[in-house]
């Protein structure tokens, strides 16, 4: 990158209006695929900062981690991707999640919000339960169920 | 599905509605509120025994404004990438499925849901067959 | 600047082909995005067609007002019987078939001057702004796949490229294929009357194809015409309206080799005008805060390590037990011993004597 511009800038300019935000009524979401919580902030902003974390379930289960490659600003292709897990537990997952994002002091204040969105894509990729069958409520209800 | 985080208490200073003054007595003048504005108006001069007239008193707190009983705050969705948004916010948004949405695509985003564990607002809607 | 920052040319197959370029100085100029939006709205309503709705339009009738005394609206009312028009107002906006509120005319001003150094400022700025991935990803457009911005093809790649079907192979190859694809789904039936008006649908801008006009020629620029979303433009004639459509920074830019390669000139041949230059030179503040300047220059922070919190609720040390040790160490003995009710414990004391009753219930 140049002098002339800097994430700093960027922010300033894509604040407002960019491709991922999405605006609703009381709520202001991201759908960039580098941010962590999906919230429109400055922290979590992946497109502007140098360095970024993305989490994405990954298609085995596990989850894809995907940062950007130091000193690359102008090489949007340039990303490391690791898949983690799958039929690990999720502690390892959560571990290695951890080290990569954090302990390597490649993005630490990130680490929380990375495992906690490797959790819950973990939690989402588990078979829903069934819902509970609905209990009947009155005699009337009961009756009829009785009937049929 | 999952609750919603805990939150203070939610508080509605006031669930009726404002009535505009005077729509009680003739057809032509709507409910909707209002503001009196005559020199000589009673509810606009707040006299004893009239109507309230809304004020940002009745305003609820900022910590519970707009939040559904359930203790979410709505999210309009019309794709199963606007569910995914609130992976991380389960417990602060819960899905409300656009009113334009076919019942064949609602069924991809409830079961999208449930896989995140988003509260489906509206889940019902347009799905449910008339026995 | 000591040294310029350069791009590697990329080749026909999307590896780089060794060769680099250093970026031109354009890429360097300030990004304002409140100039070129400016000069956008300008720039914008400068191929407007007149229009108006008819000069008679609502006038058309000998329409005169009644006057007071006849318990009616004041309003000019068509004169005359023998039809129901007779007597229906006309002329005002609010009347059925009346004229237009402030009909339009069209001796509107259409047009917008735009000073020749804004618009090359702008120019300048909208180029500079095409060379930063994460405007361009903020504008829309798909660049997860390409190697580099700006993104340099090599020209001898073009050479075969005014055929679509190579043309179209040359943009996948350079990684720009998701943006034409991008672009090539999002054709939309307009909204409204617009369908009727020669702007029947709506989709995404895709890349940009900037060529030097006299080293790769023109014919290329055929092999791109009909991919859509795709625009392509001379160096020697970047059009704002293409480099930041609707205003906003960031258009991906596909150069040719010979296009950038030329963009100096072009700019050193533009009389009376230098690159705008930058207020500040470095506009990374953490950078620019974590200097040895500006640090070596800081006082210490004030205040010690632990602040001291200044509105904090006060705790009831009756109630919250943690408070009420910090005030008083003992409690926690005096609570251990349980010496706050051993009274109670010890159990009553000795019953008062039967004659000291009786002497009191006399």
């Amino acid at each position: 990158m140049s002098s002339n511009v800097s994430a700093d800038l960027i922010w300033e300019i894509s604040r407002n209006t960019n491709s991922y935000l999405v605006k609703r009524t009381h709520a202001q979401f991201s759908r960039d695929p580098l941010n962590l919580v999906n919230l429109n902030s400055r922290k979590y902003a992946g497109f502007v900062n140098d360095k970024a974390v993305g989490i994405a379930p990954g298609e085995k289960g596990g989850v894809v981690v995907t940062s950007k490659k130091a000193g690359s600003i102008t090489k949007p292709s340039a990303r490391a991707t690791t898949t983690y897990g799958g039929n690990k537990t999720t502690r390892k997952t959560y571990k290695n999640v951890a080290s990569q994002v954090a302990k390597s002091g490649y993005r630490p204040d990130l680490r929380q919000a990375a495992v906690a969105r490797a959790s819950a894509i973990r939690a989402s990729q588990r078979t829903p339960k069934p819902d509970q069958e609905k209990k009947l409520r009155g005699n009337a209800a009961k009756r009829a169920a009785a009937e049929n | 599905m999952v609750s919603a985080k805990k939150h203070v208490p939610i508080v509605k200073k006031r669930t009726k509605t404002f009535t505009r003054h005077q729509s009680d007595r003739f057809m032509r003048v709507a409910s909707a509120w209002r503001k009196p504005k005559g020199i000589d108006n009673r509810v606009r001069r707040r006299f004893k025994g009239n109507l309230a007239m809304p004020s940002i008193g009745y305003g609820s707190n900022k910590k519970t404004k707009h939040m559904m009983p359930s203790g979410h705050k709505a999210f309009v969705v019309s794709n199963v990438k606007d569910v995914e948004l609130l992976l991380m916010h389960n417990k602060t948004y819960a899905a409300e499925i656009a009113h334009n949405v076919s019942s064949r695509k609602r069924i991809d985003i409830i079961a999208r849901a449930k896989q995140l564990s988003v509260k489906v607002t509206n889940p019902k809607a347009k799905v449910t067959t008339e026995v | 600047m000591a040294s310029r920052p350069t791009v590697t040319i990329i080749g026909a197959d999307g590896k780089a082909t060794g060769a680099t370029q250093v970026l031109p100085k354009v890429f360097s100029a300030p990004i304002r995005p409140d100039i070129v939006k400016h000069v956008h709205t300008g720039m914008a309503k400068n191929k407007r067609q007149p229009y108006s709705v008819s000069e008679k339009a609502g006038h058309q009738t000998s329409a005169e007002s009644w006057g007071t005394g006849r318990a009616v609206a004041r309003i000019p009312r068509v004169s005359g019987g023998g039809t129901h028009r007779a007597g229906q107002a006309a002329f005002g906006n609010m009347c059925r078939s009346g004229r237009m509120f402030a009909p339009t005319k069209i001796w509107r001003k259409w047009h917008v001057k735009v000073n020749q150094g804004q618009k090359r400022f702008a120019t300048a700025s909208a180029l500079a702004a095409s060379a930063v991935a994460p405007l361009l990803m903020a504008r829309g457009h798909q660049v997860a796949t390409v190697p580099e911005v700006p993104l340099v093809v090599d020209s001898a790649a073009f050479g075969p490229a005014q055929k679509t079907s190579v043309a179209l192979g040359l943009l996948k190859a350079v990684g720009a294929g998701a943006d034409v694809e991008k672009a090539k789904a999002s054709k939309k039936l307009r909204a409204g009357k617009g369908k009727l008006r020669g702007r029947r649908h709506r989709q995404r801008r895709g890349p940009l194809v900037v060529y030097s006009a006299e080293t790769d020629g023109k014919d290329l620029v055929k092999g791109f015409r009909n991919i859509p979303g795709v625009e392509t433009c001379p160096v020697d004639a970047l059009n704002l309206l293409q480099l930041a459509p609707g205003g906003h920074l960031g258009r991906f830019v596909v150069w040719t080799s010979s296009a950038i390669k030329e963009l100096d000139s072009v700019y050193d041949s533009k009389k009376g005008f230098f690159l705008p230059s930058n207020v500040v030179s470095q506009a990374d503040l953490t950078r620019l805060i974590n200097s040895s300047e500006i640090q070596s220059v800081l006082r210490a922070p004030k205040g010690e390590a632990r602040t001291k919190r200044g509105a904090v609720q006060k705790k009831n040390p009756l109630k919250n037990k943690q408070v009420l040790l910090r005030q008083n160490p003992y409690a926690a003995a005096y609570a251990k011993q349980g010496l706050g009710s051993q009274k109670a414990t010890e159990g009553k004391g000795k019953p008062l004597p039967e004659a000291f009753k009786q002497l009191l219930n006399e």
